[in-house]
């Protein structure tokens, strides 16, 4: 099975330093996940980060095979042929990840100054549509993970904005 | 001498005085409120402004609610050096087109145009020449809202447009001040909605604080701000 982790625009160094871990590696393989693919943005954690922008670093912990890059122009493919995906708490990508189905934990940025980004992931949280946590309980949550147990997102509707322009313009 | 100086100040307060009841009257209290009828076949020029990342998103989302053969032609506005958002744009008309009836007759390249102006402020520019760059994103706005509607020659796209959706961030507040004072001037302006980030859950952000005494809807995606705008569920 596979994780993918996406820090977004900036840097998460925090986040990318806790997923390579000894101790979150190892609850990745004690629950089956034995690909791990790192989309570390501009992060700086030592020399697995050393990558530059267009190419990838590939190497193998603790029988998981992990990958680190930058940035792709579009993440799509990745959140669809994730089993797990452990993303920084930008709002576009969460609700991109959410209307996959697929499983999300969540790490808010704790360096970011202006966090009502944390609002977003808390208030989803609370109504159990995504796991939360932060960068060094990560293994624990981790392991205590069940993302059948989260509630199914509600897909797009577009109706309820229709209405309004159509409203206000005139139209009905 | 004494009489011209006190006629010229009884001028000037009464300039002042109507200025600021017409101010009062055509951006505050936005009347008299045209909310005009239209029958269901007819067209709507819609105006969107992209502020690249996820208010991008946000926008081609709604965007993608509404029907592009109503809503026809479209302008998108996007910042200068905003390839990204250009390029999604293209991405949704190009996926709306795909959509519509195979006998749908498209006139290719005449339903959409995109607009680039200046960023009123780039991320960590220092605060001492932002006067400067956003006062040339208002010229830019300005010409683009009030002077271009009169003077082009491509009839579909005068007048600006006929509603103008906004989510933010800083550069769509200069583009709502050109859309007051074409209202202002008596000059035909779009319907603005403006609706705040899903992202938002507890507190407006800065230029919903910005705009929303002067947008004609103000729409909030959580109830704890519906004390602060509309609210009508998750809208993205």
């Amino acid at each position: 099975m596979r994780v993918f982790v996406t820090v977004g625009s900036t840097k998460f160094d925090s986040l990318v330093q806790a997923v390579l871990s000894p101790e979150v590696i190892g609850s990745l393989r004690n629950k089956q996940y034995t690909e791990l693919v790192i989309q570390c943005g501009n992060s700086e954690s030592g020399s697995e980060t050393n990558i530059q922008a267009g190419t990838e670093t590939r190497f193998t912990t603790d029988g998981v095979n992990i990958v680190l890059w930058r940035f792709k122009p579009s993440l799509n493919d990745e959140f669809t042929t994730a089993d797990l995906i452990i993303s920084h708490a930008g709002s576009g990508t969460i609700l991109d990840v959410l209307r996959t189905g697929k499983p999300l934990i969540v790490v808010p940025n704790p360096t970011l100054l202006d966090n009502h980004q944390e609002e977003l992931a808390s208030v989803l949280y609370g109504q159990g549509y995504l796991q939360y946590s932060t960068a060094t309980n990560l293994a624990q949550t981790i392991t205590a993970f069940d993302g059948r147990k989260l509630t199914k997102f509600p897909p797009f509707d577009g109706a309820a904005f229709r209405a309004v322009v159509d409203q206000e313009m005139g139209f009905s | 001498m004494n009489h011209v100086i006190w006629t010229m100040l009884m001028g000037l307060t009464l300039v002042l005085t109507l200025a600021a009841f017409r101010l009062y009257w055509t951006i505050i209290r936005k009347g008299p409120t045209s909310q005009r009828q239209r029958s269901s076949e007819e067209k709507c020029h819609l105006a969107v402004f992209l502020g690249s990342g996820g208010h991008t998103s946000e926008a081609l989302m709604l965007l993608s609610a509404l029907d592009f053969r109503r809503y026809t032609p479209r302008t998108y506005i996007v910042s200068e050096g905003d390839f990204l958002s250009t390029e999604k744009a293209m991405t949704l008309e190009s996926l709306k087109a795909a959509e519509s009836l195979p006998s749908d007759i498209r006139r290719e390249g005449n339903d959409y145009r995109i607009l680039v102006i200046p960023r009123a402020r780039r991320v960590h520019q220092s605060l001492f020449t932002t006067p400067y760059t956003s006062l040339r994103c208002l010229l830019m706005c300005v010409y683009h809202v009030t002077i271009s509607p009169v003077t082009t020659s491509t009839p579909s796209f005068s007048p600006f447009s006929d509603v103008l959706i906004l989510n933010g961030p800083g550069t769509c507040f200069v583009l709502c001040l050109a859309i007051c004072l074409n209202r202002f001037l008596g000059l035909s302006s779009p319907k603005m909605i403006y609706v705040e980030s899903f992202a938002r859950v507890k507190s407006l952000s800065l230029s919903g604080k910005l705009l929303r005494p002067l947008v004609d809807r103000f729409i909030v995606q959580w109830p704890q701000l519906e004390s602060k705008g509309e609210y009508r569920g998750w809208l993205v």
